[in-house]
């Protein structure tokens, strides 16, 4: 246990170091909300919303605990650092058996990590609940080195190597591969899931804005993976339903 | 009584600590000099690493030049008038015969396209390309690709004769054309080559069996850098036949330049 006299002689450090915190704090609070929902693109989807809202959150949460970890580090590495230029003494005075501080770590990192699983568990919860919605456009999606081709079976199994879509209907994504693991990303709508060779995963996804979007592997794929993109056309219904028909298919 | 002279040793090192950091001359200038001079020096050298190993890498990786379409005439097409120029192509069921040498190169018994895989071709033209196949096949994983997209017409020649898909039981290769839609024109081309029967006899003055003669024609929009590969699995050998030449460049895959 340290002395009145050496705890008395930390407190500038101590004051220090939470101005330090606090900016800290503040600019990556700003920062947290500004740029990572901002990172890909105009939403067109409430999925890609509520991922958006997420990383904001998540985002503000982690604030706090970053700005503490990188403030003592910048104050040890600027006001701590050894300058003798010779052999560094050895560690300094261990610092054991202030109940209070480690009492207060625990509970707000326990705070804060059910905090984050809650949240998660509910967004997750509403992004499923869109997969049940009543009639869905099912879109069977293959990845191969390195295209994407799209099948819509309910529709005459029209084929595409573009995914078109219809604005404001419920989609089911049924997802596979033709050889190695790919990722299916439907960048501004806010979902992505693996393509695994012999099997089929599931997501969905409500398209609320007209528009082209990008569809990436989101899953290092071999030789060309920076390539395997495409296009997803959000167009009206009844474009959608000409589209079909004009690709052969019946709505 | 011995916590409190623990207590008073761990005051004194603490004391002692801060006495040394506040009063001793350290020479402060030299050690920042030091500290940034050396902290430019570990950039700039994994920088110099870096960029070393990447072109060490580009190198190794380059295929041997590209082919250039030639221009001859021009060609009414639904785009009215354009250039027309022509691009001719093989597929070979080894690498005998393409761009590795005669011996083959590193892999001779890769299946590979010929007679190099980056090829150039006009902007704002009409390419007619021709691809005479050599190779025996399979059944493809993914029938799209036994079907023709993209070409003039959405057709091909197969021997003369008119098709807009081959059987997907019979499928030697594809070439498709595709790449990021950045951008640049959209250009997605997939043509399906038939496989050459596995008891075909070897062709008088050839290592191989007559191929199927493949020809379609496409239209070139502005500049772009699009890839092209094969999307029938043809790797024997490798994970899900899409390992090897279907994974290496210079064998099954290359560049398709508008320019």
């Amino acid at each position: 246990m340290l002395s009145a006299t050496s705890e008395r002689s930390r407190r500038p450090e101590f004051r220090q170091i939470f101005w330090l915190w606090l900016g800290m704090t503040v600019l990556l609070v700003l920062f947290s909300l500004w740029v990572p929902a901002r990172l890909m693109g105009p939403p067109a989807s409430q999925t890609m919303r509520d991922v958006e809202e997420t990383m904001t959150v998540f985002s503000v949460a982690a604030s706090p605990v970053a700005a503490l970890v990188w403030s003592v580090a910048a104050y040890s590495l600027l006001r701590w650092r050894d300058r003798s230029g010779g052999q560094p003494a050895e560690d300094g005075v261990p610092l054991r058996g202030n109940s209070v501080v480690t009492l207060s770590w625990v509970t707000v990192s326990s705070l804060l990590c059910v905090f984050l699983l809650i949240w998660g568990l509910a967004e997750m919860t509403t992004t499923n609940a869109s997969a049940e919605a009543t009639n869905p456009l099912v879109v069977d999606v293959t990845g191969q080195q390195w295209v994407w081709t799209f099948t819509y079976p309910d529709q005459g199994n029209v084929e595409s190597d573009q995914l078109y879509l219809p604005l404001n209907r419920p989609v089911v994504f049924r997802v596979t591969s033709e050889d190695v693991i790919h990722s299916f990303w439907v960048v501004q709508m806010g979902i992505k899931v693996d393509a695994n060779p012999g099997t089929v995963t599931k997501t969905s996804v409500r398209p609320d804005k007209l528009g082209v979007f990008d569809v990436r592997c989101a899953e290092l794929c071999g030789l060309r993976h920076a390539d395997m993109e495409t296009s997803a056309h959000v167009v009206s219904p009844a474009d959608f339903n000409g589209w079909i028909t004009q690709n052969g298919g019946h709505v | 009584m011995i916590m409190k002279d623990s207590a008073a040793t761990l005051d004194n090192e603490w004391r002692c600590a801060q006495s040394s950091i506040g009063h001793v001359d350290y020479g402060g200038g030299v050690i920042v000099r030091r500290v940034l001079l050396g902290g430019a020096a570990v950039v700039l050298g994994g920088v110099a690493v870096v960029a070393l190993t990447g072109t060490i890498l580009n190198r190794a990786g380059a295929t041997p030049g590209t082919l250039r379409a030639t221009v001859n005439g021009t060609a009414q097409t639904s785009q009215g008038v354009l250039p027309h120029a022509f691009l001719d192509l093989a597929t070979y069921p080894d690498s005998m015969a393409g761009p590795h040498g005669s011996s083959g190169g590193a892999h001779p018994d890769w299946v590979t396209y010929g007679p190099v895989s980056n090829f150039s071709v006009p902007a704002h033209s009409l390419v007619t390309i021709t691809i005479k196949q050599y190779d025996s096949g399979e059944k493809i994983t993914n029938p799209y690709f036994a079907k023709v997209h993209g070409t003039v017409g959405g057709t091909v020649t197969v021997d003369g004769k008119t098709e807009t898909q081959t059987d997907p039981d019979l499928i030697g290769h594809t070439f498709t054309i595709h790449g990021a839609p950045t951008n640049q024109d959209p250009l997605f081309v997939s043509v399906p080559l038939p496989a050459v029967a596995d008891d075909a006899p070897t062709a008088p003055g050839s290592d191989y069996p007559a191929p199927h003669v493949v020809t379609f024609d496409i239209i070139t929009g502005g500049p772009g850098e699009y890839i092209w590969n094969c999307e029938y699995p043809c790797g024997d050998g490798y994970y899900a036949k899409f390992g090897g030449p279907m994974a290496t460049q210079g064998y099954m895959s290359g560049t398709f330049n508008v320019v």
